[in-house]
């Protein structure tokens, strides 16, 4: 289990360096795929099943969207590899960056782990996250409400700025 | 656009800043400020040119970076001490963390360029909520959370009303102008937060004031650069008769309610034993002062050779609602006498 959580930690740090580093938007979606298994991964793996499940279907969803919408705008026939010197080099600097973050900050704020949720889960029968999203449905219900109306807002801001066919707000000029 | 999509536009404009207001929990008051951010977009780009998109755009990365800085940092702050409350006392690291992404949502000096480069592809309604508006939910968290580390604000206040001075001196756009008289003001404001909390508000709302007349008054004369606003003389010679008035307020000279803020905000900094600040600051207000006397010279000190045809368009009335900048102007001239019972009202 060790190993799987220390692949899974650092395929979640390299799915984000190969974001940050590609500048072709194939390779960065990939990425940001690998990061977002990776990390379903981690929270799967520290006991939130049902969290990780549902965080990885809309990653999945939003993803296909992004993918196809970047490839539809930028259909580039020879795309930057991780191995081209350009991106390299990003690479080993975002690598080198990590780790000296990692050395800094080495045994302080970070070293705590998703404990607390499921702290007394012998004597519990509501597994931490699945009664987390009972609690949401019923103490949270006015902030539900509010989200629901967010992505109303959001819906009709999307539609205003993307609507008809010259009004197109992200498109190659 | 259509009138029911814009009004449910500008009801989350206003639901937006009123979350922010309401909320003693960073995730709503994170939420809020999304509203707000999401709201003006289509606003933007309401007169759709690529101008227009591009600013939209910018803001939209700007805001959305800020946004996402602000919600890292009361995670990391509800993770470390283990709640979401606003008025409580915040770990160093995520309050550095959220102070920056409010310095970089309203723009302060080092995150400042989004801020003129924005202003100038939106028209000056859109402008006029942006530069007043968007600017409350913003303060409304900076005034309200704890902060031990008095130097970031300091440093970012300084910076900011010396490069608020100084970037607005050779422009000839006024939306860019009023952008960095913009970043001066919230300079000032964010100098004075981590000592005397009501006394940025009083600053806001006087800035608010201050620049809505500024606003209204070069919507009035349709100009957007400093060629159109000599010819303003011909077109509303009573307002151009006051509009210089109303620059140098902004500028913060005596008589003038603009004098109030800056005035106060020196006593104060003085009082916490800030001289050297307080010094810099006044100088500074000097670089924007300047540009300030220059705007009045070309609108109303000079008047340019004319024919009596051109001078006659102040005979015909104004399509446009005057109230409003009648008011704003009146309070942007003559609140000075009201000082003491402003500080008296607006105490935090």
């Amino acid at each position: 289990m060790t190993y799987m959580m220390l692949l899974c930690l650092v395929g979640l740090v390299a799915g984000l360096i190969s974001v940050a580093s590609n500048p072709s938007p194939f390779f960065a979606a990939l990425g940001l795929v690998v990061a977002a298994g990776m990390g379903c991964g981690v929270l799967a793996g520290h006991g939130g099943s049902f969290l990780s499940l549902v965080l990885f279907l809309i990653y999945l969803g939003g993803m296909l969207v992004v993918f196809a919408y970047s490839a539809a705008l930028a259909a580039e026939p020879y795309p930057e590899g991780w191995g081209n010197r350009y991106v390299a080099v990003l690479v080993v600097a975002y690598v080198v960056s990590v780790g000296v973050a990692f050395w800094m900050f080495r045994g302080e704020w970070y070293e705590f782990s998703w404990v607390p949720v499921n702290e007394l889960s012998e004597f519990s029968v509501i597994w931490g996250d699945t009664g987390g999203v009972a609690l949401m449905y019923s103490s949270g219900s006015s902030m539900l409400v509010i989200s629901v109306w967010v992505l109303l807002l959001t819906l009709f801001v999307v539609l205003e700025l993307t609507r008809g066919l010259s009004r197109g707000a992200l498109r190659a000029v | 656009m259509n009138p029911y999509v814009l009004f449910f536009l500008l009801f989350g404009l206003g639901l937006g800043t009123t979350t922010t207001f309401a909320s003693s929990h960073w995730l709503l008051a994170w939420m809020g400020l999304e509203i707000n951010t999401l709201a003006i977009l289509p606003l933007m780009t309401q007169d759709h040119h690529p101008r227009a998109v591009e600013a939209a755009t910018k803001y939209f990365l700007t805001q959305a970076t800020a946004a996402a800085m602000i919600l890292f940092g009361s995670t990391t702050n509800a993770w470390l001490t283990g709640q979401w409350d606003i008025q409580q006392a915040i770990h160093p690291l995520p309050a550095t963390m959220v102070m920056l992404g409010l310095a970089l949502k309203i723009g302060l000096a080092p995150m400042h360029s989004w801020l003129p480069e924005v202003l100038q592809g939106l028209n000056l309604t859109t402008g006029l909520i942006l530069s007043t508006w968007q600017k409350l939910a913003p303060f409304a968290l900076l005034l309200q959370f704890q902060t031990t580390s008095t130097s970031l604000l300091i440093a970012l206040g300084l910076a900011s009303t010396l490069i608020g001075g100084w970037g607005g001196l050779n422009q000839t756009q006024l939306r860019k102008i009023l952008a960095y008289s913009s970043i001066a003001h919230l300079g000032w404001m964010a100098l004075i937060l981590p000592f005397f909390p009501s006394l940025t508000l009083l600053t806001l709302i006087m800035y608010l004031i201050m620049t809505l007349s500024m606003f209204l008054a070069f919507k009035l004369n349709k100009s957007t650069n400093i060629n159109t606003l000599a010819l303003s003389w011909a077109k509303t010679p009573a307002l151009t008769a006051l509009a210089p008035l109303m620059l140098l307020s902004l500028g913060g000279l005596p008589p003038l309610t603009g004098f109030m803020p800056k005035w106060l905000i020196l006593q104060e900094l003085t009082k916490q034993e800030l001289a050297p600040a307080a010094t810099m600051a006044a100088l500074t207000a000097l670089l924007s002062l300047y540009f300030y006397l220059r705007l009045s010279y070309a609108m109303t000190l000079t008047t340019s050779p004319n024919n009596t045809a051109g001078i006659t368009p102040w005979r015909l009335p104004s399509t446009q609602s005057t109230l409003p900048l009648a008011i704003a102007a009146t309070t942007s001239l003559l609140l000075l006498p009201l000082t003491p019972a402003m500080t008296a009202l607006l105490k935090l």
